[in-house]
């Protein structure tokens, strides 16, 4: 009898030292607990407030999975460098289904693909229509460099203040990729840190923005009405993409990756002839890729990697990209309105920090804001494309300068 | 022999491990905003520069053959003040404009009326209907169209 009594105490308890609810109250579970809460606040704001939801709700969902104790769909330690590289061997053999998935983060396959995807939905005409654009686009970088001087000067590493920089660029495919290509030494800061902050402010751009857009413009300049855009010819469509490749590639080819695919999503689109590949590239292969690209980005948000205080200053540094960059756009775009002679909103500068289409859209709104029949949707859209190929290039000069 | 495209990381200016000095972080930061602002300036200049042959080449091809003129719009659909108790009601007075579009014209703006005013239980009297030429800018058609392509934002 004592023999069966002891089987079931063993047999018990073996399966309780197993559970994840023993893992969860067990010394460092608390983490976790926290991480899952915060989990549940990302999958409120997805669902009940709709931001930025097809990105949050994958990041949210694999932030949850990761960190319930024991599942071991995720494991941070098969990423740890072995004479300087992963053994991508160990990670095939052991490694579960977000392991696998994450291969697409580590090897940078993911965030090319998703701007294969983006060049096939975005229309370049603002922006070809109006080169200035391009000016307001770059200056909008300036949020990258100043908070690279910002974190520099905190005494962050140079891999860790060129992956916090490039949140600036507010896109988070870029972030991503040039974050996973310069933290490799297993620092406090992982790519999972990057993405998080990068995908909250995208999220809370229509929070931060407004106020410095109205703290920097005048009511006179917000209400300037700009003129209607040229139409584009389909020649020029097909010319861009091409030329922006070369052009680009050869200036700085760390970004030929991601704008060499921006600009072939573009080509497909603007020749006309390649209806089922576009189909396949902005529909299903974008829809895969942000599935795969947002839960395996959520599974690298471990506890011990989130709650430590290299994180809280990621976040930090995190907001004050996304305004610098703001505000360089705005004040760039203040430059133009006297250089034009009052014929350029300077609201339409904060449009250059990427973010598309939401960063146009809050210049559109902004704008109505102070006078409803102003219409400036399609002029912010210039900048903000033109952000998306800006921060590309300054993601490719951290790469070239940055070792890691 | 093959060489190897790819740089090492020892061959690049800044060691990621390290901590940046004074001077490295300014370096980096004029020499990252010029190169942003470079490329994207030569890309300006592409633009204008491709952009300004495309404007010669399409002034250069021959004018199409003009469109036969539309008919003339509604210049003004007086018709009898006539008393609208309901949204049924609205749209039974004639318009005095001879085209048919024209009556037509009249009978939607009417019917908006009358379903405007039935939702806010008002009734309204349709006593003329004239067009508005405006000084410039968007046509009222294609301000309600932005207003409603912009309005989630």
């Amino acid at each position: 009898m004592q023999g069966v009594l002891d089987f079931f105490s063993n047999t018990i308890g073996g399966l309780w030292g197993d559970s994840g609810l023993h893992a969860l109250f067990a010394e460092g579970g608390w983490k976790n607990l926290i991480m899952i809460l915060v989990s549940f606040l990302f999958m409120y704001l997805a669902i009940a407030k709709g931001f930025e939801p097809l990105l949050l709700l994958p990041i949210s969902f694999g932030m949850l999975l990761t960190n319930l104790p024991m599942a071991g769909l995720y494991h941070p330690e098969l990423w740890v460098l072995v004479d300087g590289h992963v053994d991508y061997g160990t990670v095939l053999r052991d490694g579960g289904l977000l392991d696998i998935l994450y291969l697409g983060v580590k090897l940078q396959l993911y965030p090319p693909l998703i701007f294969l995807g983006i060049g096939c939905m975005t229309d370049f005409s603002p922006l070809i229509a109006n080169p200035k654009s391009f000016l307001l686009g770059a200056a909008a970088q300036g949020g990258i460099f100043f908070t690279f001087v910002v974190a520099g000067i905190l005494g962050f590493t140079a891999a860790e203040a060129g992956s916090i920089a490039i949140i600036g660029g507010a896109d988070g495919p870029t972030a991503i990729y040039v974050s996973t290509k310069l933290l490799t030494g297993g620092g406090a800061i992982t790519t999972g840190n990057i993405a998080l902050a990068a995908y909250t402010y995208m999220a809370l751009v229509p929070i931060i923005q407004p106020p410095i857009m109205r703290a920097l413009t005048s009511k006179k300049e917000r209400s300037v009405k700009m003129e209607t855009l040229r139409t584009v010819s389909k020649t020029e469509k097909i010319i861009f993409p091409i030329a922006v490749t070369i052009i680009v590639s050869l200036l700085v080819p760390s970004a030929a990756p991601l704008v060499g695919m921006l600009m072939f999503g573009n080509l497909l689109k603007e020749s006309g002839v390649a209806a089922r590949l576009i189909d396949t590239a902005q529909n299903a292969l974008m829809n895969i890729i942000t599935i795969f690209l947002g839960i395996s980005v959520g599974a690298t948000t471990k506890a011990d990697q989130i709650i430590n205080i290299k994180f809280g200053g990621v976040m930090l540094l995190g907001v004050i990209a996304f305004s610098l960059g703001t505000a360089c756009g705005l004040i760039f775009g203040k430059i133009m309105y006297k250089v034009t002679g009052g014929k350029v909103n300077p609201l339409i500068g904060s449009a250059g920090v990427s973010a598309v289409p939401m960063a146009a859209r809050i210049s559109q709104k902004v704008g109505a804001e102070t006078d409803p029949t102003n219409f400036l949707l399609m002029h912010a859209m210039g900048p903000n494309v033109a952000g998306v190929i800006g921060s590309a290039v300054a993601a490719g000069v951290l790469l070239s300068v940055i070792g890691n | 022999m093959y060489i190897h495209p790819i740089i090492s990381a020892a061959e690049k200016v800044l060691v990621g491990t390290e901590k940046l000095n004074g001077t490295q972080i300014a370096a980096m930061t004029i020499i990252g905003l010029l190169v942003v602002f470079c490329a994207l300036l030569i890309l300006v200049a592409f633009l204008y520069g491709s952009g300004s042959l495309f404007k010669k080449s399409n002034s250069a091809k021959p004018p199409a053959p003009k469109k036969p003129a539309a008919p003339a719009p509604v210049k003004q659909a007086a018709k009898p003040a006539a008393p609208a108790r309901s949204a049924q009601a609205a749209p039974a007075p004639a318009p005095a404009a001879s085209a048919e579009d024209d009556a037509e014209v009249v009978a939607v703006i009417m019917a908006a009326i009358a379903a405007m005013g039935a939702a806010e239980g008002k009734q309204y009297q349709l006593r003329s209907v004239k067009q508005v030429t405006r000084g410039g800018g968007r046509s009222v058609w294609a301000q309600a169209g932005l207003s409603d392509a912009t309005r989630p934002f």
